[in-house]
């Protein structure tokens, strides 16, 4: 059978995916039989994966990965390790973990925490604020407000030392010959404007 | 082999240019003033950052600025008088101390005279209207009415046309 | 050829301290001959360099693995295209790239300089060669030669890294290698200034146009960065808060906040302190940048090019901050100024708000990147900083800038009054206010995306209206067409306007972050002939149906491709591939670990991006992951028309004094004439 006889004959069966939860996806068969074809070379395509689980895509767990950072070396949060390179095994795994907490009934707070005992504040993708970190969080916005407020006290002294000082250093009116005036209006035409 | 050779030789050449004003240094100081030569040339005038031309081009920011509708007309009177003081202070504090012709247009032949300013003695300036130290107007120059451009007398405190205070 | 290349390292580094010698001891005793050998040491080092990087690449091509460098980053196989671009792909090579190209700067600022600089050559002679001996020292001392050899000749190298294999990543990182670079030169006009003592208006005028230059090759750098992100990374976003996107930034942000303090000190000469603070921290910054790419002390994803090079940076890094700091502060008292400003409410004023946000958002990114170490340092617990934070913290700073970057141009220099700002503000406010009311109305809830839309069109509002209004003054005082005055309002402030235009590029930049807001994702298993189905924020549905996988072998690489057909609202848009690609050497041995292709389809509103994540036990079925992301595309054209303004600002002032005078600008009444 040709690859588009096969297409249209699946399509025409399939009415599947009404949504883009994957609850709501039809059941797979057992995997390598139904309508799937066998690859050539499945080693050239990485390491094998499993079906996506409803709990991939639950927005709750994403949640929480999304403020755990993944132990890999990636630098990244598990969230975006797990779905960015598909390469990395360490990210599944903590995600798998994250399933397993949240199937016990845990909050996400509690699963937070279970990671933090084990693996120190560094799992967190930003750290608790208390302690020190509070320094972290706050030392630039208010290093910031500090300097505005200085460089707004900065402008007022100098527009004020301006304001006396104008009319002394700058006569209000400079006795100017007409010559001198033609002159400056010249080098003024000179300048492109 | 031939690497080594070429490496010596790249060496040799670029030690001996690199060398080459210490050890015949007219050479290097010719070479090097043929190419100062011209090297102004396709100079940005924003470039210039002498009080001439800042003060120049801050008064035609101010004329643009009223003319788009940022500054209302009483600071553009204000700005303007105090630029254009500024910018005529600064052209004849150039002409002053510029050597004739390095700047085309500003250079003029004038007497040698030293003028003086009370307080201050002879100006170093030979054109000074104003003493550089004090700014005030100096016996010497020619005063006009700044709001009249009658020619005034010396020593006037108002003009005999306009009646306009003469300020310093 | 590596012994020429190697010849060609020693005979640079001692050319390099001979010029660093002879430029500071020519400058300092005022010797003519000094100087003039200094400035040919500059010449003859960017000769020695130019040959090594030949020889290097001679290398390359010829596939040279006994050559260890060329062993590591290059295969048989690997296209021509990349394998040029080995040169910076490696640690060793891009060491040689940054000096040449240093070189080759420091020589075109001897060619270029204007007579009126040239007592400050000597110093920048001297700096150059420092900066590029260090970087020459730490390929030969640091066991970082580019041109070491093997014990033995390998049959094939190890090929380039396939995330290297993108073309944005063959003009990233010279892009941003060549913004790192040139900041060195308006550092070294910098400290020439301070250490000839002459510290007149005239260095500024050197500086400005180098750091200018140096600013657009970083922008090009960090969008053609997060280009590369965007399209090889995969995970769909282009701005991680990554240490080595940060250590790009922070140069970045200081060097524009001094292209507009730099303004403050030509018309007023108030802020010379400040605007060589920042130069000087603009390079070490710089520099800082290159000890995190390189010595991995902050864990990046830039994990490729880590070792221990990393010391000698650290230890260059406080030497130079300890020597021009020190020269820096002996010569303060030389650079007093008058401060004056004619009233609070000026253009000068708003611009100091904006250098506070810029080294203010600088400080705090520079805080975040280096929080982890103090934070060991001080209660001994490792932290991470990741994104939340630093979004956290520069978001609203980002806001506030955006929001200075329209109220500024409003105000007048010197002086502004309520009278004329009500003027100025009422149309770019009333836009604003209607851009945010719409979105409202039209359901967007996302409190920072809809500031960031609402504060862009203010800022769009403000340029337009600038433009019209000068337009306008041109047309009434010349009776120019109106075009016509448009174009020469453009040509004869090329300063101002294209800053306009870099401003309008700005807004597109935070408008398109701002999409990212809506980003939507979904992971889903398909076996051929399935579909799955993604809401886009606009309210469509997309639906992707799997086609089927293929295998095919292609140059370098073994792919794995899967195809997927694309519709929208029912109606079809073509089919899109994404691929697993297994990299294999000239002998077909697989040489990295598998890596992934995305399929993207960008138009204007929104981007489709899908990712092959894997297949399930060797069949067709798919794991896929799709995600919508909104006005990506605006990001590019964004950074494009950054790029386009800064060009505009830069373009040399053209045209004799003659030209000009008839084609002069305002006409000045003056004081006194009636």
């Amino acid at each position: 059978m040709t690859r588009r006889g096969f297409l249209a004959g699946t399509l025409g069966l399939l009415t599947v995916c009404p949504s883009n939860r994957l609850s709501a996806q039809s059941p797979d068969s057992l995997p390598g039989t139904g309508p799937s074809g066998k690859l050539w070379d499945p080693s050239r395509a990485g390491r094998p994966f499993d079906p996506v689980s409803a709990a991939d895509n639950d927005a709750a767990i994403q949640a929480i990965e999304k403020q755990i950072h993944c132990t890999c070396g990636c630098n990244l949060d598990v969230y975006t390790c797990r779905t960015t390179d598909f390469t990395c095994g360490t990210s599944p795994a903590m995600h798998r973990r994250v399933v397993a907490l949240a199937g016990q009934g845990k909050t996400a707070q509690q699963i937070l925490d279970a990671f933090v005992q084990q693996n120190g504040v560094s799992i967190l993708m930003a750290p608790p604020k208390r302690g020190f970190n509070l320094a972290g969080y706050f030392v630039p916005s208010l290093l910031i407000v500090a300097a505005g407020v200085i460089l707004t006290l900065v402008l007022r002294r100098w527009s004020r030392a301006a304001q006396p000082a104008a009319p002394a250093t700058f006569p209000a009116e400079v006795p100017a010959s007409p010559h001198e005036l033609e002159r400056l209006r010249r080098e003024l035409d000179q300048l492109s404007g | 082999m031939l690497e080594l050779v070429a490496g010596v030789l790249l060496a040799a050449g670029l030690v001996l240019f690199v060398l080459r004003p210490v050890l015949r240094p007219t050479t290097g100081l010719e070479a090097g003033e043929a190419e100062e030569a011209g090297a102004d040339e396709g100079d940005d005038p924003d470039d210039d950052l002498s009080p001439r031309a800042v003060a120049l081009r801050a008064l035609k920011e101010i004329e643009f600025d009223r003319a788009t509708g940022k500054l209302s007309d009483a600071d553009y009177d204000a700005l303007k008088q105090k630029y254009t003081a500024e910018a005529l202070v600064a052209l004849r504090a150039e002409r002053g101390t510029l050597t004739p012709g390095a700047s085309p247009g500003i250079a003029e032949p004038r007497a040698v005279t030293r003028p003086q300013c009370p307080t201050h003695g002879p100006r170093p300036e030979t054109d000074a209207q104003f003493c550089s130290e004090c700014g005030r107007r100096l016996a010497s120059a020619a005063a006009y009415c700044a709001r009249c451009g009658a020619s005034l007398e010396h020593e006037a405190r108002y003009c005999h046309a306009c009646g306009a205070r003469v300020a310093a | 050829m590596t012994v020429l290349g190697g010849l060609c390292l020693w005979l640079a580094f001692l050319l390099g301290v001979w010029g660093a010698l002879a430029g500071f001891v020519g400058g300092w005793q005022g010797r003519r001959d000094l100087q003039e050998s200094a400035r040919h040491a500059v010449f003859a080092m960017c000769a020695t360099l130019f040959v090594a990087v030949a020889a290097l690449e001679w290398a390359l091509f010829q596939h040279d693995f006994n050559v260890e460098y060329v062993a590591a980053y290059t295969s048989r196989n690997l296209p021509i295209f990349y394998t040029w671009s080995a040169l910076y792909a490696g640690q060793k090579g891009s060491l040689l790239f940054w000096a040449t190209v240093l070189s080759l700067f420091g020589s075109l600022a001897m060619l270029l300089t204007a007579r009126r600089h040239r007592a400050l050559l000597p110093y920048v002679a001297g700096v150059v060669c420092t900066v590029a001996t260090f970087f020459v020292s730490v390929m030969l001392f640091g066991q970082a030669n580019p041109f070491h050899r093997l014990a033995y000749t390998p049959l094939d190298g190890n090929g380039l890294n396939p995330q290297l294999q993108n073309p944005g990543m063959v003009f990233h990182p010279p892009m941003l290698y060549l913004g790192y670079i040139s900041i060195t030169i308006p550092f070294a006009f910098a400290i020439a200034a301070l250490l000839s003592k002459r510290l007149d208006a005239d260095w500024l005028v050197a500086i400005r146009k180098w750091t200018l230059l140096s600013w657009l090759f970083l922008s090009i750098g960090i969008c053609l960065g997060m280009w590369w992100a965007y399209v090889e990374l995969g995970w769909g976003g282009y701005w991680a808060w990554d240490p080595v996107e940060n250590a790009s930034l922070l140069p970045w942000l200081t060097m524009t906040a001094f292209l507009h303090s730099v303004m403050i000190q030509e018309k007023r000469g108030m802020l010379k302190k400040w605007n060589l603070a920042l130069i000087i921290g603009s390079w070490l910054l710089s520099i800082f940048g290159t000890f995190i790419t390189r010595s991995g002390v902050i864990s990046s994803v830039h994990s490729f090019t880590q070792s221990n090079v990393g010391y000698f940076f650290l230890f260059f890094l406080i030497a130079a901050a300890t020597a021009s700091f020190a020269v820096y502060a002996n010569r303060l008292p030389l650079l007093e100024a008058e401060a004056r400003l004619e009233s609070m409410v000026s253009r000068e004023a708003s611009f100091l708000f904006n250098n506070l946000l810029f080294v203010g958002i600088a400080f705090s990114v520079l805080w975040g990147t280096l929080f982890p170490i103090l934070s060991e340092l001080v209660q001994g617990t490792k932290v991470t900083v990741g994104p939340p934070f630093f979004n956290q913290v520069n978001i609203p700073l980002g806001l506030a800038l955006l929001g200075l970057t329209g109220i500024g141009p409003l105000i007048a220099w010197r002086r502004a009054s309520i009278s004329n700002l009500q003027r100025q503000f009422a149309a770019p406010v009333t836009v604003g206010v209607f851009t945010a009311l719409v979105l409202l109305v039209g359901g967007m809830r996302d409190g920072y995306a809809l500031m960031a839309i609402a504060l862009g069109g203010f800022v769009v509002a403000t340029v337009v209206q600038e433009f019209a209004r000068g337009a306008r003054a041109r047309h009434r005082q010349y009776g120019e067409g109106h075009a016509v005055a448009l174009g020469r309002l453009l040509a004869r402030n090329r300063r101002r306007y294209g800053g306009y235009i870099v401003h309008t590029g700005i807004v597109i930049l935070f408008i398109a972050f701002a999409g990212m807001a809506f980003k939507t994702e979904t992971e889903a298993t398909l076996r051929p002939g399935e579909s799955a189905i993604l809401k886009s924020p606009y309210g469509w549905t997309y639906t992707f149906t799997h086609l089927g996988v293929s295998q095919y072998d292609a140059l370098n690489r073994q792919v794995t491709a899967a195809t997927l057909e694309i519709a929208r609202n029912g109606k079809r848009l073509g089919v899109l591939t994404t691929e697993k690609r297994q990299h294999v050497d000239g002998f077909g041995r697989p040489t990295f670990q598998p890596s992934t292709e995305v399929g993207i389809r960008s138009d204007l509103r929104e981007d489709l991006y899908v990712v092959l994540a894997g297949l399930v036990n060797g069949t067709e079925q798919a794991v896929f992951r799709f995600t919508i992301n909104p006005l990506v595309w605006w990001v590019w054209y964004g950074g494009m028309i950054v790029a386009l303004g800064g060009l505009i600002v830069m373009w040399p002032g053209g045209g004799s004094p003659a030209v000009k005078r008839t084609q002069a600008g305002y006409a000045v009444r003056l004081v006194g004439e009636q």
